[in-house]
């Protein structure tokens, strides 16, 4: 971080919550600015964006077993016709 | 387990089913995540959703459906599957480990001429998965409700039952402890040079 001055430092500490969504419009609009000037920071902003949607995109389940679906909609329908 | 009874209102019923049913892939996702097991997760989903069709009329339409439904099946784990869990140990605490810990890693150590993201979607999904499961719970569940799920700091609070700012802070933790055992898989799976 070399060529970190104040801003990069308080970018780098609020870019977790700003990747969230976290931050207020006005705090986020700081940092987004500061992010299109200081390419240093938007590779680690860009980095931790790509780590966050490696996860959400690799550890998401697409289908649960479909006899979980069948179980469950049993049980269901089962209380309901069975009072 | 306390039996099922039927809702007495038929469009309660007929609501539950339209609006939790489509939910279940998640919270099996979430639920396998939690207990590791896909037997075990399977289990736990059942017992969720027939706890949360049980509270169902007290649900109020128009708040949170699937925050309400995570803090079910949260506490369900909870009380019930974590006992049977033996937790990962944990060979050190997040606390120990740099800031930008894998980012700084893949920079310094890159294979020639690949960026940092391209050496993270060489890690096969399996890896990740057993990375994110390798996490002690508590830096777990945040990581996976905030990052998987989508939920804000405030509906992992009120679904854990924790204060925002634990949650805040169990997060950013476990983001780091996730960069470490992905670093190490990187390494195992000779994606970079050790």
């Amino acid at each position: 971080m070399s060529e970190c001055g104040p801003h990069c430092e308080e970018t780098l500490r609020e870019v977790e919550r700003y990747l969230d969504g976290e931050l207020d419009p006005r705090q986020a609009e700081l940092i987004a600015h500061h992010l299109s000037d200081c390419n240093p920071c938007m590779g680690r902003a860009d980095f931790r964006r790509h780590l966050k949607e490696l996860v959400h995109d690799r550890c998401a389940e697409r289908d649960a077993p479909a006899a979980l679906v069948a179980r469950i909609s049993a049980l269901l329908h089962e209380t309901a016709t069975d009072p | 387990m306390a039996q099922t009874e039927a809702l007495d209102d038929p469009a309660l019923r007929a609501r539950f089913e339209r609006d939790v049913l489509p939910l279940l892939p998640s919270l099996y996702g979430a639920a396998l995540r939690y207990t590791r097991n896909p037997s075990d997760a399977e289990d736990l989903v059942q017992d969720a959703v027939l706890r949360a069709y049980r509270g169902f009329a007290s649900f109020r339409e128009g708040t949170n459906l699937k925050a309400w439904l995570y803090r079910i099946l949260t506490n369900s784990y909870i009380s019930t599957y974590r006992k049977k869990q033996r937790e990962p140990k944990t060979v050190e605490g997040p606390d120990d480990i740099d800031e930008w810990y894998l980012f700084d890693r893949l920079g310094a150590r890159n294979v020639e001429g690949s960026a940092e993201e391209e050496v993270l979607d060489r890690i096969p999904d399996a890896d990740v998965k057993a990375a994110l499961e390798s996490l002690p719970e508590n830096f777990r569940m945040p990581v996976l409700l905030a990052d998987v799920e989508g939920f804000s700091y405030k509906e992992i609070a009120e679904i854990m039952d924790t204060p925002i700012g634990t949650v805040m802070s169990r997060l950013h933790r476990g983001r780091k402890a996730l960069e470490k055992a992905l670093w190490q898989t990187a390494k195992e799976r000779g994606l970079v040079d050790e």
